[in-house]
C-alpha cells in the first residue's frame, strides 16, 4: 500500500508537483494518468527515493519513505522512466545483480530468477547480452530485475511507452497477475485507453496537481460525460488529447 | 544488517569488473598502455646501445693519408679503429651528415713533422649534433694520445724525461654508480607506470559514473536499497583493481627488458630484480585507489560521457608532469615530495630504480596520504550521488 499526502516539489521557478495526494491499495492497479509534464515522473521519483520532496508525506506500507528512503526501497519494485540496461551483461546477469544488491543469493536467487524468466516468458533470451535486444525485450529485463526481491509494491513509470502490440499485451498480463496475487501496483501513463483498460482506480494529474480520482465509472459520473475520452479531456484540459 | 553494505560493495565491484572486462575497446586501450611504456623504453635503450657500439668501432675518414703514413699505421693498430679515404669536400660531408667526423692532414705535415715543428691536423665535426659527439670525442682522444706518445719519444731521444713536461696527471673519477647512470636514461619509467594506472582505471571510472547516467541505468541502480557510499566505493575499488593489474603487468614487462636487449654492451647495468619489483609495487599500488577515485569524481561532475572522456584526457597529462620535467632536468628528492600523491610515487620509484630506495617511512607516508585522499574523494562522490542535479544531469 502506498499513501501520499501534500507532496510538493519545485524546480527553480516551476512548481512541478503541488499538493499531490492519493492512495494506492494492495490488490489493485492504480493508474497515474496525465499529459507529459504533468508531474507524474517527479511524483514517482519522490516515491522511490531518488528525489527529496520539498513538503509532504509518503508511506510505503507503514514505512515513512521520506525519513527512511532505503527501508521504503526494500518494499518497492520500480521500473523507472527511461530505464537503462548494461549492454554487455546478459538478461540473467541483470536480474542477479539487482537480486544480490537486495541481499538475495545462492539457490534462492537462482530459483527466483528462473521464476521471473518463466513469468515474463524470456527463457530463450536469458543468457544473451542485452546490447542487441528489442525495446520489448529490454522492458522485460527491466521489469524482471525490478521484481527480483518480490516486492509488495510495484511502481511502473510508463511501462508500455513505445512498445508494440504484443509486448504491450505481455506487460498488461504481468500487471494483472501482480494485482491478482495481492500486490499494490501503481503505474503511470499518458495513454487513456491503457489506463481505462487496466486500472481499478485512476488518479488524474495535470500541471502538478490531482484534478480527479476514482474508478473509471466514477470519473464518467463526475464529469457528466458518457465517453471516457471526453471525461479525461474535460478533466486534464486540452493537452491530453494532443498525445 | 551491519555487514550488508560491505557485501553490496563486493557485489558492485564484481559487476563492474565483469562488465568492463567484456568491453573490448577499454581492454584494448589498457593493453596498449601496458605495452607502450616497456616497448618505448626497450626501443630507446636499444638505440643507445647501438650508438655506443658504433662509437667503439669507428671508421675514420682521413684526407691526405699519404702525408702521414706513420700516424695512419698507428691508428690502424688501435682496437676498433679503421681508416678510409676522406671525402673530397669534408665540410659539406659533415654538414650533410655523411660522416660524424673527418680528419684532414695538411700538405706540409710531413715537412713540419720531420723538423719537429707542430704539424697541423684538422678535425671537422658538428658539435651541435649530439649523436656524433661520442665519435668526435673518441677521435680527438686518439689524436691526443698519438701526440703525447710522439712527444714523449722525442724528449727521450733528446735525453729529457717526459715526466718533466707533464705538470698535471688528470684522473677522472666517476661517482655515479652504473645503476644511477642507467636511471638517467630511465627517468621516464615511473612516468609510464603511473600512466598505466590512470589508463587502467579510466574505463570503469567513466563508464560506471557518467556512462551509467547517460545510459539511464543509474536511476534504476539508485532505486535499490543500497547506501550511496557502498555504490561509490564499489565503483572506485573496481577501477582501482584494474589500475593495479595494469601496473603489475607493465612493471613485469619492464623488468624483462634485459632478457631481450644486450644492455651490458652499453656499460649500464639495468636490473629490476625481485627487490626492485616489490619496491615499485609498494610505491605504486597504494596510489591506485586515489587515482581511480579522482577519475570517477571528475567523471561524475561531467555533464555527459563525452565530456567525462575529455576530462580524462586532461587528467592523464597530470601524472605525466613529473616525468616530463624529470627528462628535461633532474628532480632532486626532497621529503615534501613524498606527501604529494603521484609526485611522491614518482620519486619513490626513481629511488628504487636508482638502487637507493627511500626509507620505509617514506613509503608508508606516501601510502597513507594516498589512502586519505582516496577516502576524501569517495566521501565527496557519495555526496555528489545524492545531488539531484547530478543524478539526472540537469
Amino acid at each position: 500500500m502506498i499513501r501520499v499526502e501534500g507532496l510538493k516539489k519545485r524546480f527553480g521557478s516551476v512548481q512541478a508537483v503541488n499538493e499531490v495526494a492519493f492512495e494506492a491499495r494492495d490488490g489493485a492497479i492504480t493508474g497515474l494518468l496525465g499529459p507529459n509534464g504533468a508531474g507524474k515522473t517527479t511524483t514517482l521519483r519522490m516515491l522511490y527515493g531518488v528525489m527529496k520532496p520539498d513538503a509532504g508525506a509518503i508511506h510505503v506500507d507503514d514505512v515513512d519513505a521520506v525519513a527512511a528512503p532505503q527501508a521504503a526501497q526494500g518494499r518497492l519494485g520500480v521500473l523507472p522512466d527511461g530505464f537503462g540496461l548494461y549492454p554487455r551483461l546478459t538478461a540473467r546477469e541483470h536480474i542477479h545483480y539487482f537480486g544480490e544488491l537486495h541481499g538475495i543469493s545462492g539457490a534462492a536467487l537462482r530459483t527466483r530468477t528462473e521464476e521471473l524468466l518463466h513469468l515474463l516468458d524470456m527463457s530463450a533470451i536469458a543468457d544473451r547480452r542485452t546490447g542487441g535486444f528489442s525495446h520489448g525485450e529490454r522492458t522485460k529485463v527491466a521489469i524482471a530485475r525490478a521484481l527480483v526481491h518480490n516486492p509488495r509494491n510495484v511502481l511502473l513509470d510508463e511501462p508500455t511507452n513505445g512498445l508494440d502490440v504484443m509486448s504491450t499485451r505481455a506487460v498488461r498480463t504481468i500487471v494483472r497477475r501482480l494485482r491478482d496475487s495481492g500486490h499494490c501496483v501503481l503505474f503511470s501513463s499518458h495513454v487513456m485507453q491503457e489506463v481505462s483498460a487496466l486500472c481499478d482506480a485512476i488518479v488524474v494529474v495535470a500541471r502538478g496537481q490531482v484534478v480527479a480520482r476514482g474508478t473509471p465509472d466514477e470519473l464518467r459520473v463526475q464529469t457528466g460525460r458518457e465517453n471516457l475520452e471526453d471525461a479525461f479531456v474535460a478533466l486534464a484540459g486540452a493537452e491530453l488529447i494532443e498525445e | 544488517m551491519g555487514h550488508r553494505p560491505f557485501h553490496q560493495t563486493l557485489v558492485v565491484i564484481r559487476k563492474e569488473l565483469k562488465d568492463s572486462l567484456r568491453d573490448r575497446r577499454a581492454l584494448f586501450s589498457i593493453a596498449f598502455s601496458i605495452v607502450i611504456g616497456p616497448v618505448l623504453v626497450a626501443f630507446m635503450m636499444n638505440r643507445l646501445a647501438d650508438r655506443q657500439r658504433e662509437a667503439e668501432n669507428i671508421t675514420i675518414p682521413i684526407v691526405g693519408q699519404e702525408h702521414a703514413p706513420a700516424l695512419i699505421d698507428w691508428l690502424r693498430q688501435q682496437a676498433g679503429v679503421s681508416v678510409t679515404k676522406g671525402p673530397d669536400n669534408p665540410e659539406q660531408a659533415v654538414r650533410d651528415g655523411e660522416h660524424d667526423v673527418v680528419v684532414i692532414i695538411s700538405n706540409e705535415y710531413a715537412d713540419r713533422f720531420r723538423t719537429s715543428r707542430p704539424a697541423t691536423v684538422s678535425l671537422v665535426g658538428d658539435s651541435s649534433r649530439n649523436a656524433s659527439l661520442p665519435t668526435i670525442e673518441r677521435v680527438r682522444r686518439l689524436l691526443q694520445q698519438y701526440n703525447s706518445e710522439v712527444g714523449a719519444l722525442r724528449l727521450i731521444t733528446r735525453g729529457v724525461s717526459p715526466a718533466g713536461v707533464t705538470a698535471l696527471k688528470l684522473e677522472e673519477i666517476e661517482i655515479a654508480t652504473a645503476q644511477q647512470r642507467a636511471v638517467a636514461v630511465l627517468t621516464f619509467i615511473p612516468m609510464f607506470i603511473i600512466l598505466a594506472a590512470f589508463v587502467g582505471g579510466m574505463s570503469i571510472a567513466t563508464d560506471s559514473t557518467a556512462g551509467e547516467r547517460e545510459r539511464g541505468s543509474l536511476e534504476a541502480l539508485l532505486v535499490n536499497p543500497v547506501p550511496r557510499m557502498a555504490l561509490v566505493a564499489g565503483k572506485c575499488i573496481a577501477a582501482a583493481l584494474l589500475a593495479m593489474a595494469a601496473i603489475v603487468l607493465t612493471t613485469t614487462l619492464t623488468a624483462n627488458i634485459p632478457r631481450f636487449l644486450p644492455l651490458q654492451d652499453m656499460g649500464i647495468r639495468f636490473r629490476i630484480g625481485a627487490n626492485e619489483f616489490m619496491g615499485i609495487l609498494a610505491a605504486m599500488l597504494p596510489v591506485c585507489l586515489f587515482s581511480a577515485a579522482l577519475q570517477a569524481a571528475v567523471a561524475t561532475l561531467a555533464r555527459s560521457f563525452k565530456e567525462a572522456q575529455t576530462y580524462m584526457g586532461v587528467l592523464v597529462l597530470l601524472p605525466m608532469l613529473p616525468g616530463v620535467i624529470a627528462t628535461v632536468s633532474t628532480i632532486r628528492e626532497e621529503s615534501w615530495m613524498y606527501i604529494v600523491p603521484v609526485l611522491g610515487q614518482h620519486v619513490l620509484v626513481m629511488g628504487v630504480l636508482g638502487g637507493q630506495p627511500a626509507s620505509p617511512w617514506a613509503f608508508v607516508a606516501a601510502a597513507l596520504i594516498a589512502a586519505l585522499g582516496a577516502a576524501l574523494l569517495i566521501r565527496i562522490m557519495t555526496t555528489l550521488f545524492k545531488v539531484e542535479r547530478i543524478i539526472f544531469a540537469r
